[in-house]
């Protein structure tokens, strides 16, 4: 009888302890990941050439989906909004709704999802083929630093073209609904734009910014971390290509609900 | 010299339980053992690619694990490692993954007709004409090319010590018969001292000075090719006799 009742508590704790343990570990692996990375940075032994590399991997082959994903978050925020303010507000307030959701929140949000599922999978694939092909431990024997060659580079273009690409969304979001509210509800664009700026504080650019900047670290942060941490072949890379879009996902999910309480006050 | 001290590993299950072993210089040693009883780990802990639980490793006197961290630098450039599936980079040609085989330091140093000379020489040496091979990507060669530009990556910086790891494994028998010719000959030719991990017993016996047999996480045998063929140790007759996966499933029964 006592076991029935010891033995699910019993359970629960070893739950706990694993998760923690597994939580921790993460922790530690992820830190040490950067501090390697920024002290192959600071040692100068990161190649330019590889940086412009995964620059033009993420920035320059991601704009099609970019685009396409902006422009139809700027229509639907537009058709949305006017449904929504019609009979309420004056129309140029739909202009503010626009922008202002654009900027603060889709432009960043939609374009880290869109490269989580287009580089931050690809990389933790990509590493963890070369792990179960011994092709890590190869750059290890040769005296190579995997950190320095594979790793530093991906986490500084992620840096640096992550804020291009939100700079790229919310210009096509924000015309791409000026445009759904002319032809919808023949809101000119002199009227959008004029509710755009009526509400319109340079800290939220700066707050954009921001976030896209975490964002552009985080999503080749972790997929290097999981990559580099793949075992077994190839249900090995599946499986941790799988847990690393959701490790990304939801670490993206809660930066970005932690970014109000700090920057929006 | 290589000198595998009391050396302990576990994933999970214990692999290795206090290995000693010594390769001396100059010698060819056979490593075997059935599947899955820790012949590339032990082989992997040379250059710190497995860290071992405990033990330690020197190589020419330099300690892996105790020593400072630049000793692991010295050692990765007095050691060349040929991988099981040859590990080749990918997104790099034959030249560029053969050029990668030379120290950081070296490959700044060296001019371009310096570096293509060293490429090149590498090639020929493993029996492929470079002219060939050279502009190719890995996903373009056979498996007994990719094998023979793994072991030019291992030798273009001039080794002291070449580490083999299941070098025929997924071979044919030409290929491996031609990869163990190519074996001893490099061995020789080149004066190193050759660690080799097999399963394959026939060739290893052929071709090397010393062997040594893993069972159950400890060394169970140790001596020249002919003292293994005739000793009396019944899991070494049942490796020596049969093939290795039917002597993995007697030695689980002994």
């Amino acid at each position: 009888m006592a076991n029935l009742i010891v033995a699910p508590i019993v359970a629960w704790f070893a739950k706990v302890g694993r998760a923690y343990h597994i939580t921790v570990e993460h922790a530690g692996a992820l830190g040490i990941l950067v501090w390697e990375s920024l002290v192959a940075v600071l040692t100068l032994k990161v190649s330019f050439r590889d940086v412009l590399r995964q620059m033009h991997i993420m920035g320059v082959q991601s704009l099609p989906i970019v685009f396409v994903t902006a422009s139809l978050a700027g229509i639907v925020t537009s058709q949305q909004g006017g449904y929504q303010l019609i009979s309420s507000s004056p129309r140029y307030v739909l202009g503010t709704l626009v922008v202002q959701s654009v900027v603060l929140e889709l432009g960043p949000l939609l374009t880290a999802v869109v490269l989580v599922g287009r580089i931050g999978a690809r990389i933790t694939a990509e590493l963890g083929t070369m792990v179960v092909s011994e092709q890590i431990d190869a750059f290890k024997s040769l005296g190579r630093d995997p950190v320095a060659i594979l790793a530093a580079p991906r986490i500084i273009a992620g840096i640096i073209t992550m804020p291009l690409l939100v700079g790229f969304a919310d210009v096509i979001g924000i015309y791409a609904g000026m445009l759904m509210a002319d032809l919808d509800g023949g809101l000119g664009k002199e009227t959008f734009f004029y509710g755009a700026r009526l509400f319109w504080h340079s800290w939220d650019l700066f707050y954009g910014f921001s976030k896209s900047l975490v964002f552009g670290f985080v999503i080749p942060v972790i997929s290097v971390h999981m990559g580099l941490r793949t075992r077994g072949g190839a249900e090995g890379v599946g499986l941790q290509t799988t847990q690393a879009v959701m490790f990304m996902i939801l670490t993206i999910l809660i930066i970005d609900a932690l970014f109000p309480p700090l920057m929006l006050q | 010299m290589i000198s595998f001290q009391n050396i302990h590993k576990a994933f999970d299950i214990p692999v290795l339980t206090g290995v000693d072993l010594t390769v001396e210089t100059g010698e060819m040693f056979a490593l075997f053992g059935p599947s899955g009883t820790g012949k590339s780990v032990l082989l992997k802990t040379t250059l710190s690619l497995i860290i071992p639980d405990q033990g330690d490793v020197e190589v020419d006197g330099l300690s892996v694990y105790r020593g400072p961290a630049s000793n692991l630098d010295l050692i990765r450039r007095k050691i060349g490692y040929v991988f099981q599936h040859a590990a080749l980079f990918d997104s790099l040609n034959v030249y560029e993954n053969v050029s990668m085989g030379l120290p950081e330091e070296e490959l700044a140093a060296l001019n371009t007709a310096e570096l293509s000379r060293r490429v090149w020489d590498a090639l020929e040496i493993v029996n492929l004409e470079p002219r060939e091979i050279l502009s190719k990507l890995p996903s373009e060669l056979s498996g007994g090319m990719k094998k023979r530009v793994g072991i030019a990556r291992a030798i273009v910086g001039r080794p002291e010590i070449l580490l083999w790891d299941e070098p025929t494994t997924g071979l044919d028998p030409i290929n491996t018969a031609a990869v163990e010719r190519l074996i001893q000959r490099l061995s020789k030719d080149l004066e190193v001292t050759s660690l080799l991990v097999t399963h394959d017993v026939e060739g290893g016996l052929h071709i090397c000075d010393r062997v040594a047999m893993l069972h159950s996480g400890t060394l169970r045998f140790c001596g020249t090719p002919q003292e293994f063929k005739d000793s009396p140790d019944p899991v070494v007759q049942a490796f020596v006799h049969r093939d290795a996966a039917i002597a993995a499933l007697d030695m689980a029964v002994v």
